[in-house]
């Protein structure tokens, strides 16, 4: 479902991305370690045609992005560590103005489905979105990929900021869209939460992939001590 | 889904309360301009009746004075008399020669406070009356005046620009953009949908204040012409308002910030309206500087020495060349009097000082010819021109009258020259024969012509400045 | 501390591109201004002094003819050009450039230099006062509108303030860096300046220009000060950046483009100024007069008066030419019409000012626009007194052509003179108006813009006071 074949990126001299070559399939949950600068959001920037790559390629769904930009994203959802929505408009008028980019029409009734399976209490929706925590705003885009029916899901550190509550609400979500099929990559600097709901984790360091593991093989704190030691130097 | 995102950008527009702030200084600004370029407007319909009524007035004491002299009961000097064809056609029956303002003069006061607007025609030479200015402080000629052509060149870029600058930078600076274009939609499609609202809001606001100031002003809207006029002024102003809209989407789409967008669209403003029409001014009068006045004064008073000096020889050979004006051969001989002089030495100086003038006229026009090639680096004068002509404040329109004043002078002069040479005098029922001047307005094809070239002049930049904006968005960075 | 300040906020402006560019740009137009408006004022100058020359020489040459017919034929003034109108052309491209000086009339200045210009003129003239009064005062906005905004968002000015530096120091280093900046600009300008005004005028002009250029100086200097106060108070009291830079642009606007306009419109309505053709008519009929004060009427008057002064009991006994007397009664009684008509007139421009004046406590530009054409000399009351000069000398031709009548012409014939009586008529000499004259004009104007640099220092202090710093 998402595929990058020998993906680059470089600024003026500097690689930001070493070629990666990475492969998540339908019902996968990917999360990309590493520390700040890495990598992690390049990659992601790579998938949504953000940037243009400097080689290789990135497909979704076997559609390259750079080639077929706007069918691509069709297939996919993005939701960025800070979802920032429309603050004079309410959770359920944001929904239904990003589904309708989305070439989705659904009637109020659909949309308020898709808010209360992201986990938005009935009443928020109705809501100024200047009036939402963070947890909150992240369930509207959440509901955007439920809408979407999105086979592809981007994710950019979105358990920063949660409290614990939050949090495991957000990964029973996760487990439950890659439970309907949903590809997921999720870049993340929360160990514990990549153990708890990734399928494979990778660990990304100045461009590189220097490796990846599926969780089942490891325990808590093997992660941890494995992702120290790949940072050390 | 254009439909949709048309519709949830001016919620959010609304939301700011952005297009009141735009429509209450819009408003207001429209509002003063309109008024006064019909308080312009109506003070020259009133300086044009008084003088005519002037006009009536005395023609019609002449024809109750001249009977009065002929009978004997009233004496005059020989100045004075009212039935020689030289005081009449000098001084005491003079006519005016009138151009209204046209019918959408309250859009634009353009040039119109600089030229005169009427001259009162005589048998003297052209250069006698010709200079009627009007009395104005030369401070408020100076500044200029706030009319709606101030309105639309300077300060509705100003709100369109204030309006749009952040169109993009505003949405990727506090991070919706990302969500929006994680969506199968293209970043031109978005900022087109995001830029109609504006650009319907603000053309539609200015169009219908300002045909409503106009016609509260008391513009004459059936006169002939003038809703085309009216028409081709809302063009003009769209094609205008337009250019800066997608001045502001290029900018944004090179992908700077809010700030710096609003700077370089500042800059735009003060580079395309301030300093290249003032350099252009000053190089166009270096290319051609026109000859000085004060050399024309001096060419004119040598002209007019020598053809005194020469007196009498010049009326034998004026009278050689027109033999049907020579008095009847009953008086052979003998001074010829100032009446007849006059007119043989008028016509001899205005001969000399012909190619002076002649001079003048080619440097202005050459002079108009340059600033016509180079006005279509900024939209602004193109609009300027454009405004001007609409409204008939235009030197076209200017030298469109000199020319009919010039054939009216003439006219005047072949009524009163051949009756001073042969002596003739003048009764009561020759009133009715003086000819009469009527301004024929400019024929709207050629105002349109020249509005039409504006219409090309304001449409290249903005296909320029929309083509480079498209461009420009298939490569916004998105992130960083 | 404060030259500390200064120093480094100079450092930063000058390196800052923006700051180049616009500086250049800034620093390009007003060089060109300066040596274009000298080149103007050359060619000008020369012109008007050998038109002046030659309008003597053909006044001298007239041959024989009566002196009534000279009186007639008369001379032109050409108004004499100003050495500081290099800077400041002010009014005279919309003022006429000659009067003709004739017999019973008081003529109005003829050709306006700005109608032998395209419709372009009208967007503004590229003078070194358009420069400075308009495009300065932006680039002081640019340079100081995030002086402390910027500071804030930077997070810097949080520092300095743990470091104990006081708000208004800061201020004050600020404003002493803005004008280090630009005075990187403008003193090379001003020495252009300074270079081509002595090359243009002659050693006994440079000495009647130097105080004229010193308040000139001193009231830009006013202006500059203003505006910089009012940027960093602007700066210091916003709540962001781009609110203080709209805020300080919006003002820029209705200061230098709208203020004016406006103040035109509100002298118009307040004061109007008649129609040329209600002023003409109006002289015209006062010049007919009527009843006791008609033509008829006072040539019995003066009949009257003349037998009494020669103690004669019959005209043809006087010992004077009637006809000379008769001449000059009637350009007296013109004169007082037309010294009437036009003082009324110039009353009306003279209160016109004085509505700009007041809109000028709302928009300083008013202000510095009315002294620098003043101390530049190219403004209407200047006009108005070379006017003068020219009125007075063409009654002064007057009186000697008709007191010559008077006394030579006899009762028969006809009489003419000669280049003896021409030449009794002295060269038009005109001197301008010194610096004095325009200064006692000029004060309210000038005090004005003074206030308006203290209110601005007292508004940025006071600010900077207030400021938050986070």
């Amino acid at each position: 479902m998402l595929e990058a074949n020998a993906l680059a990126k470089s600024y003026n001299g500097t690689t930001a991305l070493h070629p990666l070559n990475l492969s998540i399939e339908p019902g996968e949950i990917f999360c990309l370690l590493g520390a700040n600068g890495a990598g992690k959001t390049t990659t992601i920037n790579l998938f949504l045609n953000f940037i243009p790559p400097t080689a290789g390629t990135a497909k979704i769904g076997g559609l390259d992005v750079v080639q077929q930009p706007l069918e691509s994203k069709r297939l996919l959802a993005y939701i960025p560590e800070q979802v920032m929505l429309y603050k004079n408009l309410t959770g359920i008028e944001n929904l239904e103005y990003f589904t309708s980019l989305a070439r989705g029409s659904h009637t109020k009734a659909e949309l308020l489905g898709f808010l209360e399976e992201a986990g938005l209490a009935r009443a928020d929706a109705d809501k100024r979105v200047a009036a939402y925590s963070k947890g909150m705003r992240q369930k509207v885009g959440i509901a955007i990929a439920i809408a979407k029916k999105a086979r592809a899901l981007l994710l950019d550190e979105p358990t920063s900021g949660l409290d614990p509550k939050a949090s495991n609400e957000f990964s029973e979500l996760l487990k439950k869209l890659s439970g309907q099929g949903a590809a997921i990559l999720m870049a993340t600097h929360d160990l514990f939460r990549a153990k708890e709901t990734g399928t494979r984790v990778g660990i990304m360091k100045h461009g590189h992939l220097v490796a990846q593991y599926a969780t089942s093989e490891l325990g808590h704190a093997d992660l941890e001590r494995i992702y120290l030691e790949h940072m050390h130097d | 889904m254009l439909g949709t995102l048309m519709k949830y950008e001016w919620r959010n527009l609304s939301a700011d309360r952005a297009p009141l702030a735009v429509a209450l200084v819009l408003g207001a600004a429209i509002a003063y301009g309109a008024f006064n370029g019909s308080g312009w407007v109506r003070f020259q319909r009133g300086a044009i009746s008084e003088a005519l009524s002037e006009e009536r007035e005395r023609l019609h004491g002449l024809r109750t004075e001249i009977p009065a002299v002929e009978s004997g009961s009233k004496t005059v000097s020989a100045f004075a008399d009212p039935r020689l064809p030289q005081s009449l056609g000098r001084s005491m029956g003079t006519r005016y020669a009138v151009m209204p303002p046209a019918a959408l003069g309250s859009l634009a006061i353009g040039q119109s406070d600089l030229y005169p607007y009427y001259f009162r025609v005589s048998t003297s030479s052209k250069e006698t009356f010709i200079n009627n200015d009007e009395i104005e402080n030369p401070v408020h000629l100076l500044a200029g005046r706030f009319d709606l052509a101030f309105v639309f060149l300077y300060l509705y870029p100003l709100v369109i620009l204030a309006f749009s600058y952040n169109i993009v930078s505003a949405e990727k600076e506090s991070g919706t953009l990302a969500l929006t274009l994680s969506q199968p939609v293209s970043l031109s499609r978005v900022v087109l949908a995001k830029i109609l609202p504006r650009a319907l809001f603000v053309l539609a606001l200015s169009v219908l204040l300002s045909v409503v100031g106009v016609i509260i002003g008391g513009a004459d809207l059936a006169a002939e012409g003038a809703l085309w006029r009216l028409l081709l002024w809302a063009g003009v102003t769209a094609a205008y308002g337009a250019f800066w809209f997608a001045l502001a989407i290029a900018v944004n789409a090179l992908g700077r910030g809010s700030a710096t967008n609003a700077m370089m669209l500042a800059d735009a403003w003060l580079l395309l309206v301030i300093v290249i029409p003032s350099v252009l001014n000053v190089a166009v009068k270096a290319a051609y500087p026109v000859p000085s006045r004060v050399e024309l004064i001096q060419a004119i008073r040598v002209a007019g020495d020598e053809s005194t000096r020469q007196g009498s020889q010049l009326l034998a050979r004026y009278l050689e060349d027109h033999p049907e004006l020579a008095p009847p051969s009953s008086k052979p001989g003998g001074p010829p009097d100032f009446g007849t002089l006059q007119v043989a030495v008028n016509e001899a100086t205005e001969r000399k000082v012909q190619p002076v003038l002649a001079a003048f006229d080619a440097q202005l026009a050459n002079q108009q010819r340059m600033v016509d090639r180079f006005r279509y680096l900024s939209p602004a004068i193109v609009a300027q021109a454009a405004f001007n002509d609409l409204a008939g404040s235009s030197a076209h329109r200017y030298q469109h009258f000199l020319t009919q004043v010039g054939a009216f002078h003439g006219q005047w002069r072949e009524f009163f020259v051949p009756r001073i040479l042969k002596k003739e005098k003048l009764s009561a029922a020759d009133l009715d024969k003086l000819p009469a001047f009527t301004f024929r307005e400019e024929a709207t094809a050629a105002v349109t012509g020249r509005v039409a070239v504006a219409f090309a002049g304001l449409l290249i930049p903005l296909l320029l400045a929309g083509a480079s904006a498209l461009t420009a968005l298939r490569r916004y960075p998105v992130a960083g | 501390m404060i030259l500390r300040i200064a120093r480094k906020e100079m450092t930063e402006m000058v390196r800052d591109g923006r700051f180049r560019a616009a500086g250049a740009i800034v620093f390009t137009l007003l060089a060109g201004a300066l040596l274009l408006g000298w080149q103007h004022y050359r060619e000008v100058s020369a012109q008007h002094a050998a038109a002046q020359k030659a309008t003597r020489d053909q006044w001298l040459r007239q041959g024989k003819k009566n002196p009534h017919s000279a009186a007639h034929y008369g001379v032109y003034a050409f108004k004499p050009k100003v050495p500081l109108t290099m800077v400041d052309r002010g009014t005279d491209p919309y003022t006429g450039v000659a009067v003709w000086l004739e017999a019973h009339k008081q003529n109005e200045f003829k050709y306006r230099p700005a109608q032998d210009a395209t419709a372009v003129q009208r967007f503004g003239e590229l003078t070194g006062a358009t420069v400075l009064q308009l495009l300065v005062p932006l680039l002081i906005v640019l340079l100081t509108f995030n002086a402390f905004s910027g500071e804030r968002e930077l997070g810097t000015l949080r520092q300095l303030r743990s470091l104990g530096v006081s708000q208004t120091d800061l201020a004050r280093g600020k404003a002493l860096g803005v004008a280090g900046a630009l005075g990187l600009l403008l003193v090379p300008a001003a020495l252009i300046g300074v270079v081509a005004l002595t090359a243009a005028s002659g050693q006994t002009d440079m000495i009647a220009s130097a105080p004229r250029m010193a308040w000139m100086t001193l009231s830009y200097l006013l202006y500059f000060a203003a505006f910089v106060g009012i940027s960093l108070a602007v700066s210091a009291s916003a709540p962001s950046s781009r609110s203080a830079l709209i805020v300080l642009l919006g003002f820029w606007m209705f200061n230098g483009l709208i203020a004016p306009r406006a103040a035109s419109d509100i002298a118009k309505a307040v004061r109007p100024a008649p129609s040329a053709f209600q002023f003409a008519q109006g002289i015209g009929k006062a010049l007919q007069g009527d009843g006791h004060n008609s033509a008829s009427a006072r040539g019995k008057r003066l009949e009257a008066e003349l037998l009494k002064k020669y103690n004669v009991d019959k005209v043809e006994a006087l010992p004077i030419t009637l006809t000379g007397a008769r001449l000059q009664d009637g350009e007296e009684h013109g004169n007082q019409v037309f010294d009437a008509a036009y003082s009324d007139l110039w009353k009306t421009f003279g209160e016109q000012e004085g509505v700009h004046r007041a809109v000028s406590v709302f928009a300083p530009a008013l202000a510095v626009r009315s002294t620098s054409m003043a101390f530049a000399g190219a403004d209407f009351p200047q006009h108005a007194h070379f006017a003068q000069a020219a009125e007075e000398y063409r009654r002064m031709i007057q009186r000697v052509m008709n007191e010559d009548i008077m006394k030579n012409a006899g009762s028969t014939g006809v009489y003419m003179a000669g280049g003896d009586l021409w030449r009794k008529v002295p060269p038009f000499s005109y001197t301008a108006p010194d610096a004095g004259w325009v200064l006692a004009r000029q004060s309210p104007s000038l005090a004005i813009l003074a206030l308006w640099c203290a209110a601005a220092g007292v508004a940025a202090m006071w600010a900077s006071r207030r400021v938050q710093v986070y």
